[in-house]
C-alpha cells in the first residue's frame, strides 16, 4: 500500500503549495478559477443536504406535529436513553457489526480481486463478455434476490441444498437457521455486487502504461509478480479511498434484504438497528425515536471514518480531506 | 487492449500454473454470475408453480409468455420508459457537468480550501435531515411534481465526487499542468483540453453510475411526486408487479378473499419478467460505454 | 504530443443541463383548486375510479368536482411523509388508510367529526343500528377522526381447518377428532403413499401459513389453542385473550407451552413441511395447490377450500370441525379464532382533512357512502354490471362477467371492495357470491365452537378500542421486544424442542421483557370498555 505514495506527484505538490503564496486576494486572483469550477457542487449541496438538516433536532425533541418539525417540546437524550436501556441494544449492535463487518470484509477484497483477474484475460471481446457478465447481477432487485435465495436454499428442492447433499449434509436448512444466516447473506450480496464494483478497478488499471509491463517483462517478471508489483500499486489509491469510506459503514447494513430475510428461527442474529427501527419507529410514528437512532448511527459511523481518515493520512498519505 | 505478454515465446512453469487458475477462475465466475441470471430468463417464461417447488433449473418448463404480455400490455409501461430516458440523460449530463469540474478543483494541491470543502462533501454522506425536511424544501422549491425533483437533488453524489477526485488526483501528472501552464494554459483550458480528454476511463465509469443510480431511482417518484404522468419506469413496474402479487392477507386484510387465485399463480412469473425488462436496456448500454475505458492508455502514453 | 480532445462532449452536456435549468420554472404541483381531492388507497388489482359506475354519484353527493388521487402501492411510505408535510388531500378513503397510531401523532390535521354528525344522517343512524361502529369510531375522549364500515355478510372467523378426504378413503381412515388422532392420521400420510401417484415420500402431511416476528395470524396452528378450550382473536396476534374478565397474554399460559409441545412432537416425526418456518405466504399457496390433480398437503388451514387448494383439486378437501386435545374435553368446551370484528368491519375507512376548504361538500361525499345504494355498490360493484337491485331491499350479487376470474377478484377488480366506506344493512337480502357462500359453507363444521364464543365475555375486542397516544407507543415498545423473543422461541421450540424445559425461564424472560405492563394496560382499557357497555 505504501506504493501509493510513489504515483503521487509529491514534488509538484511541494511546489504548488509554496507559489500558493498568502492572502486571500492573491488566493482569488490566482485561483478563482478552480472556484467557479466547483461552486455549481457547493450550491447544490447546500441547498439539497444542507438546508433539510434541522430536521435532525428532532432526535432530542417531542414529535409535535401541531407545533412544527422544530417545535416539539425540548427532551435532550430521552431518545438516545431510551435506545440504549432498550433490552436489545448489545443484540443489535453485536448483529448489526457482525453482518456490516463481514460484507465490507469480504465486498471489498472480492471486486479488487475480480479486477485483477479480468484484467489477465486477453482478447477485448472475452474480456468485455466476462465484465459484462458479472456485473449484471447487480441489477437484480432485493425482492427478486430473497425470492431465489427461497428457491435455491428450500430444504427439499433446492437447487444448492441438492449439491451440498452429495457431501453428505442433508436436508441442511440454510434460511432457517442462526449460523447460516450470516454467510448466506454475505455470499449473495459479494456475488450481486462483486462485478459492478470492480469497475472502478477495471478503469484504474486501464490507465496503467503498457511501457510498465513491457518493462516489467524485460526484467524477467512473472505473470504473478507483474499483478503484484504493478497492478496491485495502481489499484492503491483507489483501494485507499474506498476503504476509508468503507469504515464509515461499520453500523450500516442494508434493510430491505435482511428484513426479507428474516424469520423466527435467524431473528436472533439477524435482527439489526435497521430492522428494529423500522419495527419500533417507523411503524408506529416514533419519529423522533427513529431520528435519535438514526443520528447514533451516524456518529458511529461518521467517527469510524475520521478515525480511518487519519490514520490513512498518516500511512499512506492518501485522504478524503 | 495492448497485449503485454504478446512476445512471451515461452511459458515458464509459473505461467503455466497461472493461466490453469486463470482459467479455472473465469469460469466459476462466469458460472456463478451467468447461471442466476439464466435463471431469471428461463423462470420468466415457465410455469410459477414448477419455477417455486424448484423443478425448473435447466431448461424453461410449461413455457408461458403470459408475464410479458401482462407487462407489456400496460400502457403506461411506455410513458415510464420515456420518462426514465429523459431523467436519466438529462440528469446524468448535469451529474457530470457538476461533479467534474468539481473533481478536478478539488484534486488540484495548490487549491488550499479543499481540504475544508471536501470535509463539507463528505459530512452529507452521514448526516441528513431525513424526509420530512426535505419534503418541505422541495415545496418551497415548487419541485414536487415537477419532473426536475428527478434531476436537481440528486445533481452531486459526494461517493462518485470523491472517485473522480482521487482519479484526477492519482493519475493526472503534475508535469502536464506546468508544461500546460508555461503554454499559457490557465485553469478551465488545462481541464478541457487536458485533464478531461485523459480521463475518458473514469468520466465513463461514474457516467455510468451515475446513469444506473437515475435508472433505478424508484423513491423519489413514490414520494416526491404525485402525477402519474411523470413517473418513472420503476414506479410503473412496480405497480404492475404489485397487482400481481399473492396476498399474504389472504381473507385477511378484511377479506381479501384470494383476492386472485389468478394473481397468485402469476406473481412470480411477473417479477422475473420485469427484472428483464426494466434491466435490459442497461445491460445493452455498457459495452459502448467500455470503449471509453481504452482512452486510459492515452495517460500512459503521455506519461511515458 | 496531445491529441487534440472531442469538445462535443462538454458542449452537448452543457447544453442540456442549461436547458434542464430553464425549465425549472415551468411544471409544479397544483391542479383544480376547485375541486375535491379525494385519496383512495385500493387494492392493486382494483382498476381506475372512472371505471367504476356509482363513482358518478358520489360526485353528483358532492357538488363540486372531484378529483380523485389513486394510490395501490406503497402507501405506508407515502403517507408518513404526506402526514408529518400537512400536506393532505380533503378526504383519505380506504381501510385502516389512517391508522389510530396517525390519529394520535398527527393532532390537529384530521377533522373531528364528532361536531359534524349532524350532517351525516346515514352515520348517524349507522351508529345506532349497529353500536360497535360507534365504538369503533370514538376515541376515549370522545373525538371521531375516522368511520368505520360494516359489512355483515362474512363469516365470523377467517380460518377453516381442511383434511383430504380423498387420502382418508384411500387408507381407510376416519377424520381425525382429537390430537392424537390427528397425529395417527398425519402418520398414515406420511408413511403411506396417501395421493396414489406411487411415491409414498412426496406428501407433506401438515402445512399452516408462516407466522413472521411481529405476531401470529390466520391459518396458523394458534388454533389449537381452541382444543384445550382458549379462544383467540384474529388467529392470534399478540396473543391477548380474555377469561372471566381478566385480560391474559398466551404466549405464557401453560395450554400455549402444551400446544407447542405437541407441534414439535410432530414436527419430529417428521410430519410437518420443512419450510413451515421459512416459506413465504405465496409458496405456502402454492404448494397447497399441488401438481395437477395430485395433491400435495394431507391438512392445513385456508379461507376456502379453492382459495388454499386451487379449483382443481379443493373437492379433494372436507373442511372439518376443531380438533380436542384429547377425549376428555368436552366439545362445550371447544373453541376456535373469532375473527368477526375484522371480517365484518373495516377500521378507519375514511377521514377528512381539518383544513379542508371545500368541508360541505367533503362531509357529504362520506355521508353519500354510507347511503344504502351505494353501500352495496361500492363493495360488490355497480349495479347492472355486478348486482341486481330485485327492489324491496332485495339484491342479486351477480357472476363475474368476466369469465376468466372468479368472484373475489372480479370484486375487487372493478370496484373499492372491502377497502372502501360503508353500511350494509340488516333488514336487507342480498344473494351472495359464490366466494362468500363457500366461506360461510365451509365455516359449519366449527359453528358449535364459535357458539361457545361469546364476543363481549370471551375474547380481546381489540377492534373495539381505541387507546390513547402514550399507551399505543409504550405497547408498540413492549411488543417489539416481547414478540421478537417469543416468535424465536415458538419457532426454535417446533423445530429443536426443549419447550418443557426452557418454560419457566421463558417465561420469567417474558415478565423482564414487560408483559406484565402490557397485558396491566390491555386490562385497564377492557375495564373502561366493559364499564362503557353497562
Amino acid at each position: 500500500m505504501t506504493a501509493a505514495t510513489d504515483l503521487r506527484p509529491a514534488a509538484g505538490a511541494e511546489r504548488a503549495r509554496r507559489r500558493a503564496g498568502a492572502g486571500p486576494a492573491r488566493h482569488f486572483r490566482r485561483q478563482w478559477q478552480l472556484w467557479v469550477m466547483v461552486a455549481p457542487a457547493i450550491a447544490f449541496v447546500a441547498v439539497f443536504a444542507y438546508v433539510p438538516m434541522y430536521g435532525l433536532q428532532l432526535a432530542f425533541r417531542e414529535f409535535d406535529f401541531a407545533a412544527g418539525l422544530a417545535g416539539g417540546d425540548w427532551v435532550g437524550l430521552k431518545y438516545f436513553r431510551q435506545f440504549f436501556e432498550s433490552p436489545q441494544f448489545w443484540t443489535l449492535i453485536r448483529n448489526t457489526v457482525v453482518i456490516s463487518v463481514s460484507t465490507l470484509v469480504v465486498g471489498f477484497i472480492a471486486p479488487i480481486a475480480l479486477a485483477l483477474l479480468v484484467n489477465q484475460v486477453l482478447g477485448r471481446r472475452r474480456k468485455q463478455f466476462l465484465q459484462t457478465a458479472t456485473y449484471l447481477p447487480h441489477f437484480i432487485s432485493v425482492v427478486v434476490i430473497v425470492g431465489m435465495l427461497q428457491v435455491f436454499l428450500s430444504p427439499s428442492s433446492g437447487l444448492i441444498t441438492r449439491f451440498v447433499g452429495l457431501f453428505g449434509v442433508e436436508g441442511a436448512n440454510f434460511l432457517g437457521s442462526a449460523t447460516a444466516f450470516v454467510p448466506v447473506y454475505v455470499i449473495s450480496d459479494v456475488w450481486q455486487h462483486a462485478g459492478w464494483n470492480s469497475i472502478i478497478y477495471l478503469a484504474a488499471l486501464a490507465g496503467v502504461s503498457p511501457q510498465l509491463y513491457e518493462a516489467a517483462r524485460i526484467d524477467g517478471a512473472g505473470r504473478f509478480s507483474i499483478i503484484r508489483h504493478i497492478d496491485v500499486p495502481a489499484l492503491a489509491p483507489t483501494m485507499i479511498v474506498l476503504l476509508i469510506l468503507n469504515m464509515g459503514q461499520v453500523l450500516n447494513t442494508g434493510f430491505e434484504k435482511i428484513f426479507l430475510m428474516q424469520n423466527p428461527l435467524n431473528l436472533e442474529v439477524s435482527e439489526v438497528i435497521a430492522t428494529y427501527v423500522y419495527k419500533i419507529g417507523i411503524l408506529s410514528n416514533q419519529f423522533s425515536y427513529a431520528t435519535a437512532i438514526g443520528l447514533f448511527n451516524t456518529l458511529i459511523n461518521f467517527a469510524f471514518l475520521v478515525v480511518a481518515n487519519q490514520i490513512a493520512k498518516r500511512v499512506s498519505n492518501t485522504s478524503l480531506w | 487492449m495492448t497485449r503485454p505478454f504478446a512476445a512471451l515465446r515461452r511459458d515458464t512453469p509459473g505461467d503455466i500454473a497461472f493461466k490453469v487458475l486463470l482459467g479455472l477462475g473465469c469460469a466459476l465466475v462466469l458460472f456463478t454470475a451467468l447461471y442466476p441470471i439464466y435463471f431469471v430468463v428461463i423462470a420468466s417464461v415457465s410455469d410459477p408453480a414448477m419455477v417455486s417447488t424448484g423443478q425448473v433449473w435447466l431448461v424453461p418448463r410449461d413455457l408461458s409468455w403470459f408475464g410479458y404480455e401482462q407487462i407489456l400490455a400496460d400502457e403506461r409501461i411506455w410513458n415510464g420508459y420515456r420518462n426514465t430516458l429523459v431523467y436519466a440523460l438529462v440528469g446524468t449530463a448535469l451529474n457530470l457537468l457538476v461533479t467534474m469540474p468539481a473533481a478536478f478543483a478539488l484534486s488540484r494541491r495548490e487549491f488550499r480550501p479543499r481540504r475544508v470543502l471536501m470535509f463539507f462533501f463528505a459530512f452529507t454522506m452521514f448526516f441528513s435531515g431525513g424526509l420530512i425536511p426535505m419534503y418541505l424544501l422541495l415545496r418551497d422549491l415548487s419541485l414536487l411534481d415537477n419532473w426536475l425533483v428527478f434531476v436537481l437533488p440528486s445533481a452531486v453524489n459526494v461517493f462518485n465526487l470523491i472517485i473522480a477526485r482521487s482519479f484526477f488526483e492519482h493519475s493526472l501528472p503534475e508535469e502536464l499542468h506546468e508544461a500546460a501552464s508555461i503554454d499559457g494554459a490557465n485553469y478551465f483550458q488545462f481541464f478541457l483540453k487536458i485533464a478531461l480528454p485523459l480521463s475518458m476511463p473514469i468520466l465513463s465509469v461514474i457516467g455510468l453510475y451515475y446513469l444506473v443510480q437515475h435508472w433505478n431511482d424508484f423513491f423519489t417518484g413514490l414520494v416526491f411526486v404525485r402525477d402519474y404522468d411523470l413517473q418513472p419506469l420503476q414506479i410503473v413496474l412496480r405497480d404492475i408487479l404489485i397487482s400481481n402479487q399473492a396476498f399474504s392477507g389472504g381473507a385477511g386484510g378484511a377479506g381479501g378473499a384470494g383476492a386472485g387465485g389468478y394473481a397468485q399463480q402469476y406473481a412470480d412469473q411477473i417479477k422475473y419478467g420485469v427484472i428483464v425488462v426494466s434491466t435490459l436496456p442497461v445491460i445493452i448500454l455498457y459495452p459502448f460505454l467500455q470503449r471509453y475505458f481504452e482512452k486510459g492508455v492515452m495517460i500512459g502514453a503521455v506519461k511515458g | 504530443m496531445l491529441t487534440t480532445p472531442k469538445r462535443r462532449g462538454p458542449a452537448a452536456l452543457a447544453t442540456l443541463a442549461s436547458a434542464a435549468l430553464l425549465l425549472s420554472a415551468c411544471g409544479g404541483g397544483g391542479g383544480d383548486s376547485d375541486a375535491l381531492q379525494i385519496l383512495v388507497v385500493k387494492h392493486p388489482l382494483t382498476g381506475p375510479m372512472e371505471d367504476m359506475g356509482w363513482v358518478a354519484a358520489i360526485e353528483d353527493a358532492a357538488g363540486v368536482p372531484v378529483e380523485w388521487e389513486e394510490v395501490s402501492a406503497d402507501w405506508d411510505q407515502k403517507k408518513s411523509t404526506m402526514l408529518a408535510a400537512g400536506d393532505i388531500p380533503d378526504l383519505i378513503v380506504g381501510t385502516n388508510a389512517v391508522t389510530d397510531a396517525d390519529a394520535v401523532t398527527f393532532t390537529g390535521l384530521f377533522e373531528d367529526l364528532s361536531d359534524d354528525m349532524d350532517a351525516l344522517p346515514n352515520v348517524q343512524a349507522m351508529f345506532e343500528a349497529v353500536p360497535e361502529t360507534e365504538l369503533m369510531a370514538t376515541r376515549p375522549d370522545g373525538e371521531v377522526f375516522s368511520l368505520p364500515s360494516y359489512r355483515r355478510f362474512w363469516p365470523q372467523t377467517a380460518t377453516r381447518q381442511y383434511v383430504n378426504q380423498q387420502w382418508l378413503d384411500n387408507l381407510g381412515l376416519e377424520q381425525p377428532t382429537t390430537w392424537d388422532e390427528l397425529h395417527e392420521v398425519l402418520l398414515a400420510f406420511k408413511d403411506e403413499d396417501a395421493n396414489g401417484n406411487g411415491d409414498p415420500d412426496d406428501e407433506i402431511p401438515v402445512d399452516w401459513s408462516p407466522a413472521g416476528e411481529t405476531g401470529f395470524g390466520y391459518f396458523q396452528p394458534t388454533v389449537f389453542l381452541g382444543s384445550l378450550g382458549l379462544p383467540t382473536t384474529n388467529g392470534g396476534g399478540s396473543g391477548y385473550f380474555v377469561e372471566d374478565g381478566r385480560v391474559g397474554n398466551f404466549l405464557t399460559d401453560p395450554r400455549y407451552m402444551e400446544l407447542v409441545s405437541f407441534l414439535h412432537d410432530l414436527y419430529a416425526d417428521g410430519l410437518v413441511s420443512q419450510e413451515v418456518m421459512t416459506q413465504d405466504y405465496s409458496t405456502y399457496q402454492s404448494v397447497g395447490r399441488g401438481d395437477g390433480d395430485t395433491a400435495k398437503v394431507g391438512f392445513s388451514w385456508g379461507w376456502t377450500a379453492s382459495d388454499r387448494f386451487g379449483p382443481q383439486i379443493a373437492d379433494q378437501y372436507a373442511p372439518i370441525a376443531p380438533l380436542a386435545a384429547d377425549a376428555s374435553m368436552s366439545a362445550a368446551d371447544l373453541a376456535w379464532t373469532y375473527d368477526s370484528y375484522s371480517l365484518n368491519y373495516g377500521l378507519n375507512t375514511i377521514t377528512m382533512s381539518a383544513q379542508s376548504e371545500k368541508k360541505d361538500a367533503a362531509l357529504k361525499v362520506i355521508d353519500a357512502f354510507y347511503d344504502q345504494d351505494l353501500s352495496l355498490q361500492a363493495l360488490w360493484g355497480e349495479f347492472g354490471q355486478n348486482i341486481e337491485d330485485l327492489g324491496n331491499g332485495a339484491y342479486t350479487v351477480l357472476p363475474p362477467a368476466d369469465e376468466t376470474l372468479d368472484s373475489s377478484s372480479w370484486k375487487w377488480t372493478t370496484t373499492l371492495a372491502d377497502n372502501s366506506p360503508g353500511w350494509i344493512r340488516d333488514d336487507i337480502e342480498v344473494t351472495l357470491p359464490v366466494d362468500i357462500q363457500e366461506a360461510v359453507e365451509d365455516e359449519a363444521p366449527l359453528t358449535d365452537a364459535l357458539a361457545n364464543i361469546d364476543p363481549a365475555t370471551d375474547i380481546w375486542p381489540g377492534e373495539l378500542i381505541k387507546m390513547g397516544a402514550e399507551d399505543s407507543s409504550r405497547l408498540s415498545l413492549l411488543h417489539t421486544d416481547l414478540l421478537g423473543q417469543a416468535m424465536q422461541r415458538w419457532a426454535t421450540w417446533i423445530t429443536e424442542g426443549g419447550v418443557e424445559s426452557e418454560w419457566d425461564s421463558y417465561v420469567e424472560e417474558m415478565e423482564g421483557l414487560g408483559l406484565t405492563e402490557a397485558v396491566e394496560i390491555h386490562q385497564r382499557y377492557y375495564d373502561e370498555y366493559r364499564a362503557s357497555l353497562e
